[in-house]
């Protein structure tokens, strides 16, 4: 791997720059909302499902992309778009559904989209990986050395569409990775109650696709993972499937009175927060020290604030745009 | 006292990067399921009436009981799942707690390492499910139930005839015994434990074998396959790499499944049972049986010690000869 201190330090300094993101946006988002919530009301309206956590799978897999390397992902999606390099003025105006958003305020928290980040998300589950496969054919077609990649759940995990993708992508052999976020619940289901796999890596090879499991919290791991799986498509060699077993540390959605979890199941995971993994291990080895810690998280603090001041000072579209901008 | 066995079967075991970097298998699930439900019916059918297995979170060995149809009964050790390797030493300890008379295990040498740190002198059967697999062996699933059974039962001659105490290499630190590997510790140019595998030949420095033998995957095969390596089947074997333009030879070697590497060497060193070595390159990582698993700082020194205190080995063919001459699959009509 070999990997530059130049190169860490982005990895550490992405992953704390999501988990800034996420968490300002877990505040502001009840703001007006209570004390009764009331979904619809506050600044953000509609449903939040928040990253926190699983920051190093998003993270490792784009430190390998290019920007015109497409990639499609789901209804939770913020830490995708960030470390795939997006200003988080235009992502915060979007979540607030305001004119300056990458969607001119259209498409809200679930739908983020940036065409020069070849980047599209969306609320159904499954839906993005038959779109990465469509993206990795018009890739080869074209004869060019772009890869597409397509994040989604372990609940997505058993739509078909996954598995037509997986079938597609093997049999015309299109440079894709699919990368399976295994947080061990789709909403409130345990995965051992909906899959009849341990693992998705094993699905992998029932389409003649190489499929890894990775530690899903050590961002080195997945990095590593996924440089070889990128390479792989780009040199022609067909698509790869990533699973990266890691854990969401918010509800499945924000108000999930996460009924579901046993007793100290997510403080225990904390233990293995993905931010403090790297962190301690660039400081065993002299790369990071506290102060340069320290100094990361006020810059990413003050980089989402001035995202905050932005998306709070800019207009809502004109209502008479209402129909402007949309495809439907 | 009843013959007690123990299962331990590693869930994790045959899905790394090599699937990726090399062409490794990936192992499902659902076949380790297959294969500890011939284990067991093995076992029952050779009168084995209760079975200690390891809990995991896809109950590998609650699903294969229920597949199974036999008549022993199965306890799952009551203890805390954690996805990681010690549950396989947390089990292998309180399986000798419990007075198991033999461990088969199901997974790769990372696998039976862990499991070698708790299980003392109780007998492995080890069922290869992982990647290397030097340590463990391609058996069918039945065959390695009846060649439990058989050491459980203590079926004449078979103590003798079919255990096998194997050696181990010991990482000191300090002085201090802090880790062990049964099949190979490298030192390996990386500062990071990441996705744990190493197949980068050009990053290996030092190679330390506990024994030598030819036919093997992995960096143990660097050693295996020398010319001399059949005079030093007693012996253990430190290697270092020649990473400037000071080789003796290179040898050909399959550093993982499907991928072959030509490994420029410095020196060989034989190890006799007992001697120890300082291992030369810092910063790196030492990879025990295959994994990065302890990063090694600047400066710090570390030892590698050759001993004896391995854990023991059912050698499944002599087993299964001793129980034919025992008459154990014999009824008289
Ligand atoms: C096709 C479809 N079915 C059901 C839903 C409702 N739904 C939203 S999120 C979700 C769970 C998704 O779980 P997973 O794919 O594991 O992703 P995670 O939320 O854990 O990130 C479900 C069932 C949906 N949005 N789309």
């Amino acid at each position: 791997m070999g990997l530059s201190k130049e190169t860490l330090l982005n990895l550490y300094d992405t992953m704390v720059k999501i988990r800034t993101f996420e968490e300002r946006v877990g505040e502001m988002y009840y703001e007006g909302k209570l004390p009764a919530f009331d979904i619809a009301a506050g600044p953000i309206p509609g449903e939040m499902h928040l990253y926190s956590g699983q920051e190093a799978v998003a993270t490792g897999v784009c430190a390998n992309l290019q920007p015109d390397d497409p990639v499609t992902s789901t209804h939770r999606a913020h830490g995708h778009l960030i470390a795939k390099g997006e200003d988080l003025k235009k992502m915060m105006a979007e979540i607030f559904g305001k004119e300056t958003g990458l969607s001119h305020g259209k498409g809200g928290h679930m739908h983020l989209f940036d065409p020069n980040l070849h980047f599209g998300c969306g609320g159904i589950v499954g839906g993005g990986i038959p779109q990465a496969v469509g993206a990795a054919l018009a890739i080869k077609k074209r004869g060019e050395d772009r890869v597409a990649v397509s994040f989604f759940g372990d609940g997505a995990a058993n739509i078909g569409a996954f598995h037509e993708s997986l079938n597609l992508a093997s049999i015309w052999r299109l440079p894709v990775v699919f990368v399976v976020e295994d947080n061990l619940y789709a909403i409130s289901v345990p995965k051992s109650a909906s899959t009849a796999v341990r693992s998705n890596a094993e699905r992998g090879a029932a389409y003649g696709i190489p499929a890894v499991q990775v530690d899903g919290q050590d961002v080195l791991a997945v990095y590593e993972a996924a440089k070889e799986a990128i390479d792989r498509a780009r040199r022609g060699e067909g698509p790869s499937l990533i699973e990266a077993v890691c854990y969401r540390f918010r509800g499945h959605f924000e108000g999930d009175p996460e009924l579901y979890l046993a007793k100290g199941e997510k403080d225990k995971w904390k233990e293995r927060d993905p931010i403090n993994i790297l962190g301690s291990q660039l400081k065993a080895q002299g790369l990071l020290t506290d102060a340069e810690a320290e100094a990361i998280q006020a810059k990413m603090t003050d980089l989402v604030a001035e995202a905050e001041a932005f998306a709070r000072e800019s207009p809502y579209p004109a209502p008479e745009e209402a129909l402007e901008h949309l495809f439907a | 006292m009843t013959a007690l066995v123990g299962i331990i079967a590693n869930p994790a075991s045959g899905k790394d990067i090599r699937r990726l970097v090399a062409h490794g298998s990936v192992f499902s699930n659902n076949e380790k399921i297959n294969i500890i439900t011939r284990v067991l019916r093995g076992l029952d059918a050779l009168g084995i009436r209760h079975v200690l297995a390891m809990p995991d979170s896809f109950g590998l060995a609650v699903r294969a009981y229920e597949n199974a149809g036999v008549s022993l009964r199965m306890t799952l050790l009551d203890m805390a799942v954690t996805n990681t390797s010690q549950d396989s030493t947390q089990a292998a300890r309180m399986m000798v707690n419990a007075g198991v008379k033999c461990i088969v295990t199901l997974g790769g040498d990372g696998t039976n390492r862990a499991v070698a740190k708790g299980c003392g002198s109780v007998p492995l059967v080890p069922v290869s499910t992982g990647t290397n697999n030097v340590f463990p062996k391609m058996v069918e699933g039945t065959l390695a139930g009846f060649a439990a059974a058989v050491v459980s039962l203590e079926v004449e001659g078979v103590r003798e005839s079919a255990i096998r105490p194997v050696p181990r290499l010991e990482i000191l630190r300090e002085g201090k015994l802090t880790d062990i590997a049964l099949v190979d510790t490298v030192v390996y140019d990386e500062r990071f434990v990441a996705s744990r595998a190493i197949w980068d030949t050009s990053k290996i420095c030092t190679v330390i074998l506990p024994r030598v033998r030819t036919g093997t995957i992995g960096a143990s095969s660097i050693a295996g396959n020398l010319p001399e390596a059949h005079l030093h089947n007693e012996h253990g074997a430190w290697l270092e790499v020649a990473l400037g333009g000071d080789a003796i030879y290179s040898v050909l070697a399959p550093i993982a499944p499907g991928l072959m590497a030509s490994v420029p060497i410095q020196s060989v060193r034989w190890l006799s049972m007992g001697e120890e070595g300082t291992v030369a390159c810092s910063p790196a990582i030492l990879a025990l049986d295959g994994e990065r698993e302890v990063p090694i700082v600047s400066g710090e020194k570390i030892r590698v010690r050759l001993s004896q205190e391995g854990p023991n080995v059912v050698d499944i063919g002599a087993a299964l000869r001793a129980a034919s001459q025992a008459g154990l699959f014999v009824s008289i009509n």
